[in-house]
């Protein structure tokens, strides 16, 4: 008896404190996914700011940046958050990737220096998330290393997740073969460009946020 | 009228004996006839590489990896041997991310074949 009221009494308490302070939310997944154009939506929505630059240049996002005290309201609840906005995770970084786009043979070098301490910087901050939303492109094959890496070193972590199939906006998106791959996993189908679907993203942002 | 050898492309003139014994070069009797006037133009033409623009040439380097099924594809898995990071050369990198998820491990980069350095600063925390 004693044990539970004590239990009780911790969980009451974890649970006042925590709506004090502000959870960190990491934005994870592979480059060119739209986890900026995703935490700019959500700060532009809330803080009338962005968060960082989006670009069709893959690995634009090359230093974790975050917005503090982020609050989402949404039918009658409030979430305050840290939103963090991690670099794309990729096992190969090649500057003549970037030579594609006009970037200069130097620049893109340096660009791909960045890219890859990025990556680490991304890992390290890992074990500073309260929770973790995946940013995946629908319309790319979710079987690749970088997902289920990413994936299944936060479940290791026990790190909750909320995986986002963004781009739905694009023919070839397939929020479906997203779901098959990771069935053990809330999905959201949106697209952060078009703010498509967004309602159901901050209903599972609010349930990912009750599983820390 | 001159003949090339349909396996080796050696080309003999009219009358040749090759032509009824076979290849000196690889023994085939298989060959075509070509026009005269078209093997002096094939010949002038043996040793003039292309003139192509670097987009050109890109394009055919992926063209071919395609063809030959060694097209560089994003989704093949990189594991690496003891390194987490591997320098194949400046601006390209490989990553073995399970040993950069890995909290245990520290980050090895490699530079080139046998010389590595050891990141002591992020000496790992057991799991």
């Amino acid at each position: 008896m004693l044990k539970i009221l004590k239990s009780f009494s911790k969980r009451m308490l974890r649970g006042l404190f925590r709506k004090r302070e502000s959870i960190k939310i990491g934005f994870y997944g592979p480059p060119n996914a739209g986890k900026t154009s995703l935490a700019n939506r959500i700060c532009k929505d809330w803080t009338g700011e962005d968060i960082g630059l989006v670009s069709k240049v893959p690995h634009e996002t090359r230093h974790v940046q975050f917005k503090e005290k982020v609050e989402i309201k949404h039918k009658g609840k409030t979430l305050v958050l840290k939103l963090i906005d991690t670099p794309g995770i990729a096992t190969k970084i090649d500057y003549e990737e970037f030579l594609k786009f006009g970037i200069k043979r130097n620049e893109a070098k340096r660009r791909a220096k960045e890219a890859t301490q990025g990556i680490i910087e991304s890992i390290q901050w890992l074990d500073d998330m309260d929770a973790v939303v995946i940013v995946l492109d629908a319309s790319e094959n979710p079987y690749s290393q970088v997902n289920i890496t990413i994936i299944g070193n936060l479940v290791a972590r026990k790190i909750p997740v909320l995986i986002v199939a963004n781009k739905i906006d694009l023919k070839k998106a397939e929020v479906d073969k997203v779901a098959s791959a990771f069935p053990d996993y809330e999905i959201v189908g949106i697209s952060a460009k078009e703010g498509t679907n967004l309602d159901e993203f901050y209903e599972a942002l609010f349930r990912l946020a009750k599983k820390i | 009228m001159p003949y090339k050898c349909i396996h080796c492309s050696e080309i003999y003139e009219d009358g040749s004996k090759e032509i009824l014994t076979g290849c000196n070069k690889c023994k085939s009797k298989f060959f075509f006839y070509i026009k005269k006037e078209k093997l002096q133009e094939i010949l002038a033409n043996k040793n003039k590489a292309p003139e192509l623009s670097a987009e050109e040439k890109d394009q055919i380097e992926q063209d071919v990896r395609e063809m030959v099924g060694l097209e560089e594809d994003s989704e093949t898995p990189v594991f690496l041997d003891f390194e987490s990071v591997r320098v194949i050369k400046p601006g390209k990198y490989l990553l073995d991310l399970t040993k950069l998820f890995s909290m245990n491990k520290l980050r090895i980069y490699q530079l080139e074949d046998g010389k590595y350095i050891v990141d002591l600063s992020n000496k790992g925390e057991s799991e």
